[in-house]
């Protein structure tokens, strides 16, 4: 159920299969040569890099801000948490279609607050320059709890006997930060990073929902994928799509699984 | 330190509850409401709350043939039934990767996880082929295989960390008592791992309710799910029923703002595939 998958994968982007039927065949390494060679095509490809990149490491920084923030003793912590935590546990289509309504440029509740604050009211949805903003901006809502998440668990790690000692040493807050606090959490803001990097190279359902599979702006490779498999009927060039993310992933997974082995070991919790 | 701490928490807060109140009180509007250029925030004070999106979701949506409860009731076999199977089926495998000595067992392990990091576009193709061959498109028991298989490697995780923690005392007295081996699974590990497959249950449940990619390429018809039905309605010709939409999305998200609820303690497990245990 996992495997064949894959296999029959290959197989196809190596065809002119079509989603309504018919002969198949085989023509060579014709859908790969098309895919890097037409602008549309490597278009996709580099706005989901820039999706990747730009959404983990907003969501990394903002998100370990915030476990910085929310680290100390507070008040009804514990409540705070499980409500910041809600939105990355919620259907993440249902909810970008939801910001559909608020992100709406004429009567989205967005542009309503920033028009009582008397400042520009873009249109979100519509404006070319905008559209990837928003979708990232989504995105970081509902992702920056989870790095939040890792980074507490990260912070909560450090042995406070740690901190004593530099207390001691009158070490500056920075350098404690810069010393301690950092390379301390790395490990795990690490894995935090890998996942959400896993994560961000499928990006289909925000763009699904927010502008659609074909805009030229926002088109992350899964929507690219639909496109041509379910409104060109190009199954063998949209399977030669399938193989690169592949190999993508696996690439980053590769990374990710070796490094929670070196992290088990290092800590001395390799159970595997 | 205590003002800059606040300034953090305190705007991020806001920010990120405002959406989900939105919600909350765009399904107690009209439809006009909903679209007005004035937009309104207190109930009762702006506009008169009523309940009447949550009434109207017993019928169909202009456009749509059914109403939202039956791709609800939809929604709710394909998550429960791919759950139980994935949390069974993950439980046996765990526990066999957790107390036997298996040639390669951390491979398999990294394989069956490679698995769930998979995009459902980039395998779509071939499902859909070999759907349309054994007749699986559109129909409930499709779906449900295909959630299975990818939150097997999710339970599977989870539960190898919930039952490592089982001490191995426990079920060796059982088995010099004579109990089988799968006698010893059932009575003894089992009662004690019944936390670790809930929490499991959780987040394959949460998977398969949230889940859009594959619903809405291989089950466009039939078994459509409610993420799939409400993509469906954004081009309602006569305009986006909002009011409707934010009710039927209100009650699709409350069993599970419930169930973050309970698992709170587990999110960073589920979320991690149990790499990181606290």
């Amino acid at each position: 159920m996992n495997l064949f998958p894959l296999i029959f994968n290959v197989y196809l982007s190596f065809t002119d299969a079509d989603l309504s039927g018919g002969a198949v065949r085989a023509i060579g390494g014709r859908n790969y040569t098309v895919l890097f060679s037409q602008a549309r095509y490597t278009n996709a490809l580099s706005t989901t890099a820039l999706f990747v990149l730009a959404s983990v490491s907003i969501e990394l920084v903002l998100g370990f801000t915030l476990a910085l923030a929310l680290r100390d003793h507070l008040p009804g912590k514990s409540a705070l948490l499980t409500v910041l935590l809600i939105p990355m546990m919620l259907c993440p289509v249902v909810l970008s279609l939801f910001w559909n309504l608020i992100l709406n440029g004429h009567y989205g509740v967005l542009n309503q607050l920033l028009g009582g604050l008397h400042l520009p009211q873009p249109q979100w949805l519509t404006d070319d320059g905008l559209k990837f903003a928003s979708i990232l901006m989504v995105d970081v809502w509902m992702w920056t709890p989870f790095m939040m998440l890792i980074s507490l668990a990260g912070l909560n790690a450090i042995p406070k006997h740690i901190y004593e000692a530099a207390e001691i040493d009158r070490a500056g807050r920075w350098l404690v930060f810069r010393t301690i606090t950092l390379p301390m959490c790395a490990p795990l803001l690490g894995l935090a990073a890998l996942l959400r990097a896993t994560d961000a190279l499928k990006q289909f359902d925000l763009v699904m929902a927010i502008t659609g599979p074909n805009d030229a702006t926002t088109q992350t490779i899964s929507a690219r994928i639909y496109q041509v498999v379910f409104r060109d009927y190009k199954v063998g060039l949209g399977s030669a799509y399938g193989v690169v993310i592949l190999v993508a992933v696996i690439a980053v997974a590769t990374i990710f699984v070796r490094y929670i082995d070196a992290l088990n070991q290092r800590t001395g919790k390799a159970r595997v | 330190m205590k003002l800059a701490r606040a300034l953090v928490i305190v705007p991020y807060f806001v920010l990120a509850t405002l959406p989900l109140g939105w919600l909350a009180l765009t399904s107690l509007k009209s439809y006009d409401d909903t679209i007005s250029t004035n937009a309104t925030f207190v109930p009762s004070v702006d506009f008169t709350p009523s309940l009447d999106a949550y009434r109207s979701l017993s019928k169909p949506v202009a456009g749509t043939p059914r109403d939202f409860y039956h791709y609800l009731g939809n929604s709710v076999v394909i998550a429960l039934l791919s759950t139980l199977a994935a949390v069974c089926l993950g439980t046996l495998c765990a526990y066999g990767f957790s107390r036997f000595r298996i040639p390669g067992s951390k491979d398999w392990l990294f394989f069956i996880l490679s698995t769930r990091f998979l995009p459902p576009l980039a395998v779509v193709v071939p499902v859909l082929v070999m759907y349309r061959r054994f007749g699986l498109e559109s129909t409930h028991v499709g779906l449900i295989l295909l959630y299975t298989s990818f939150n097997l490697s999710l339970a599977t995780w989870l539960m190898k960390g919930f039952i490592d923690e089982i001490p191995q005392a426990f079920e060796e007295a059982a088995l010099v008592d004579g109990y089988s081996r799968l006698a010893a699974f059932g009575r003894v590990i089992v009662p004690q791992a019944t936390t670790g497959m809930a929490v499991t249950a959780v987040f394959c449940l949460i998977s398969s309710w949230n889940e859009f990619g594959f619903a809405m390429t291989l089950n466009n018809y039939e078994a459509k799910t409610v993420p799939v039905y409400f993509a469906g309605l954004q081009g309602n010709i006569d305009g986006v029923p909002w009011p409707q939409i934010a009710a039927g999305m209100m009650i699709f998200v409350a069993p599970i703002v419930l169930f973050t609820v309970l698992a709170r303690k587990h999110l960073l497990r589920g979320v991690t595939f149990g790499t990181i245990k606290q």
